[in-house]
């Protein structure tokens, strides 16, 4: 399928024609949740040209930065939508760790992809975990670190969780500077994410996005 | 300081350091180390007490060296984690003093540098600028810094007279580094599509600055290990549009400077640089040493490079962590059969972590023995 001019504009990095075609919806009167459709048809765009390494990092934060200008006027309306997201992840850069490099990356594209993102900070107490699922009953927990130090709280952060009889409803990712696959086996998490967009793409397969 | 004649162990020990440099075999595969917090903690010493005094931190790193066995070198010879402060721009935070006394030092990374800094640096120059932030946000940076200076040579010594060499103690910035770090990742990488123009305007700046500088200090300093480093400049996280302009030609030159002047530039880039490993052959042949730390296919990094830049690195950080001694030493094995054992040196990636098990450094440490 062809995508529309606004979807390519997102895809293409192209800011001022994204920007100018939302306004140009908006004026004609069209609905803010077809509008939001297309512009993450465009972070779709940009997901594929990550995948196939035309894009890199610098590309997804600065196609989330115009998924976030484009997208600002239809934030009113969205508000009473819905459908405006396929999901929600609960994200934290765990216990005594306060980096949050790597996980803003993830909260940004994330986001620009869909998924309503419920950012829990830096130094995330395990329980704060806990209390986030139970409010927001999320269907993703998403965790950082950059210290090998915290895998320990990783791990424990993920018993807390599961100590709270709330595993089974959540799905969690992981990912990080020294984290890997075998990271994940001895945390007991359920995806280790070596990307932001690996992050993404684990997310939707989750939440049964085509 | 009375100068000594370095005793046959440590002349050893830096020839088959300096054999692999230029890609030769020497009678084993050297290896060299970089511990901060492990050492500390194999030593029972505090963490707040090696991260806020340098001569705790060198005579622990050394006392932890002769525990581990037989180590080649060590990249420097005492420690103030405040110091990267000077490097990413942002005040860290240190056991005992911001963070719990035996936890690991962290960088506190928040947007200072704001997008008028960027015609304040034009216009003042980046020293001057410079001198005004540190008095602004980097006040134990600049303490730490001079601490080194002082400390840096006097511990080098009494490794020296132990037989260890110390490596590479001395660093050249590139200034992509220091914005990046004030400026943070993101907002960083925004402007390079927003301002490209005025981004590399204030490059170019402060790297005219920056090639002075690398000049005098390896012309002072002589010839000896500095450290190039590469942290969010890996091609990993730019496209090459962006790498081409913004990282390559001041990486390039920074790195042509210290060889020329007699220094042997070790590359210590972490994260993944897969991408550009072809590109390391503009380097200068057989001065350069490649540190990797975990991310970057190694055994694809010899084969292209081969003949041209020794390589150090890089048994990943989490499995001296997590792994077994038998892990470690397959990876070793492998290691030392295709990477080495010409042009090779055996190190961990990046730096020991804090909580390695000593089971598993001891194990990298031995694996060169044969």
């Amino acid at each position: 399928m062809t995508p529309s001019p606004l979807a390519q504009a997102v895809g293409d990095l192209d800011e001022q024609t994204a920007v100018a075609l939302v306004e140009e919806k908006l004026a004609k009167g069209e609905a803010a949740l077809g509008i939001l459709e297309e512009l993450q048809a465009g972070m779709n765009i940009v997901g594929e040209r990550f995948e196939s390494g035309e894009y890199y990092l610098s590309e997804l934060i600065y196609a989330a930065d115009i998924f976030k200008k484009a997208g600002a006027p239809l934030q009113e309306e969205l508000k009473s939508a819905t459908q405006a997201s396929y999901g929600t992840l609960v994200l934290g850069t765990v216990k005594n760790d306060i980096h949050d490099f790597g996980k803003d990356i993830v909260a940004t594209v994330m986001s620009s992809n869909g998924i309503k993102v419920v950012d829990l900070g830096v130094n995330v107490e395990h329980q704060a975990f806990v209390d986030a699922i139970k409010e927001h009953q999320p269907e993703l927990v998403g965790m950082s670190c950059l210290l090998t130090t915290v895998f320990e709280d990783m791990k424990e952060a993920i018993r807390t969780i599961e100590a709270a009889g709330l595993r089974d409803q959540v799905k969690v990712l992981i990912g990080g500077g020294p984290v890997d696959e075998a990271t994940r086996e001895f945390v007991g998490a359920d995806y280790y994410c070596k990307t932001a967009q690996d992050g993404v793409a684990v997310a939707k397969q989750i939440l049964g996005v085509k | 300081m009375g100068q000594m004649a370095p005793p046959p162990l440590f002349i050893e020990r830096m020839t088959r350091l300096k054999t692999a440099v230029a890609c030769g075999t020497p009678d084993r595969v050297p290896l060299s180390l970089v511990m901060d917090l492990f050492a500390a903690r194999i030593m029972g010493v505090k963490f707040s007490d090696f991260a806020s005094d340098v001569d705790v931190a060198g005579r622990t790193m050394l006392a932890a060296l002769e525990k581990l066995g037989d180590v080649d070198s060590l990249q420097f010879a005492t420690y103030a984690p405040d110091v990267l402060g000077m490097l990413w721009l942002a005040p860290m935070k240190i056991p005992g003093r911001e963070l719990p006394e035996d936890s690991q030092w962290q960088m506190d990374e928040q947007v200072r540098i704001q997008p008028e800094d960027y015609d304040r640096i034009l216009e003042m120059g980046w020293s001057p600028w410079f001198g005004e932030y540190i008095g602004k946000h980097l006040g134990y940076a600049a303490a730490a810094g001079a601490a080194l200076q002082e400390a840096g040579p006097r511990w080098a010594m009494e490794y020296m007279k132990k037989g260890y060499v110390i490596f590479s103690p001395m660093t050249i910035d590139h200034p992509f580094e220091h914005l990046a770090g004030g400026r943070t990742v993101k907002e960083f990488t925004l402007d390079l599509f927003k301002m490209p123009d005025k981004v590399q305007a204030v490059l170019d700046v402060m790297m005219a600055e920056k090639r002075e500088q690398a000049l005098h200090t390896v012309r002072a300093v002589g010839p000896m290990g500095y450290l190039v480093g590469s942290w969010r400049t890996a091609p990993e996280f730019l496209s090459p549009k962006l790498w081409d302009r913004f990282v390559w030609p001041y990486m390039k030159e920074l790195v042509e400077i210290v060889a020329e002047e007699g220094g042997t530039p070790v590359l210590h880039y972490d994260a993944n640089w897969d991408r550009e490993i072809e590109r390391l052959k503009e380097l200068p042949a057989r001065r350069c040493v490649l540190e990797l730390d975990g991310k970057t296919d190694i055994f694809r990094a010899k084969e292209i490079l081969a003949g041209h830049m020794c390589i150090l690195g890089d048994v990943p950080p989490a499995l001296l962590t997590l792994g077994t001694v038998e892990e470690v030493r397959a990876y070793c094995r492998r290691l030392l059969t295709e990477v080495g054992p010409d042009g090779f040196i055996m190190a961990m990636g990046c730096a020991l972590p804090p909580d390695a098990k000593f089971e598993n450094v001891k194990a990298m440490v031995d694996s060169v023995q044969g």
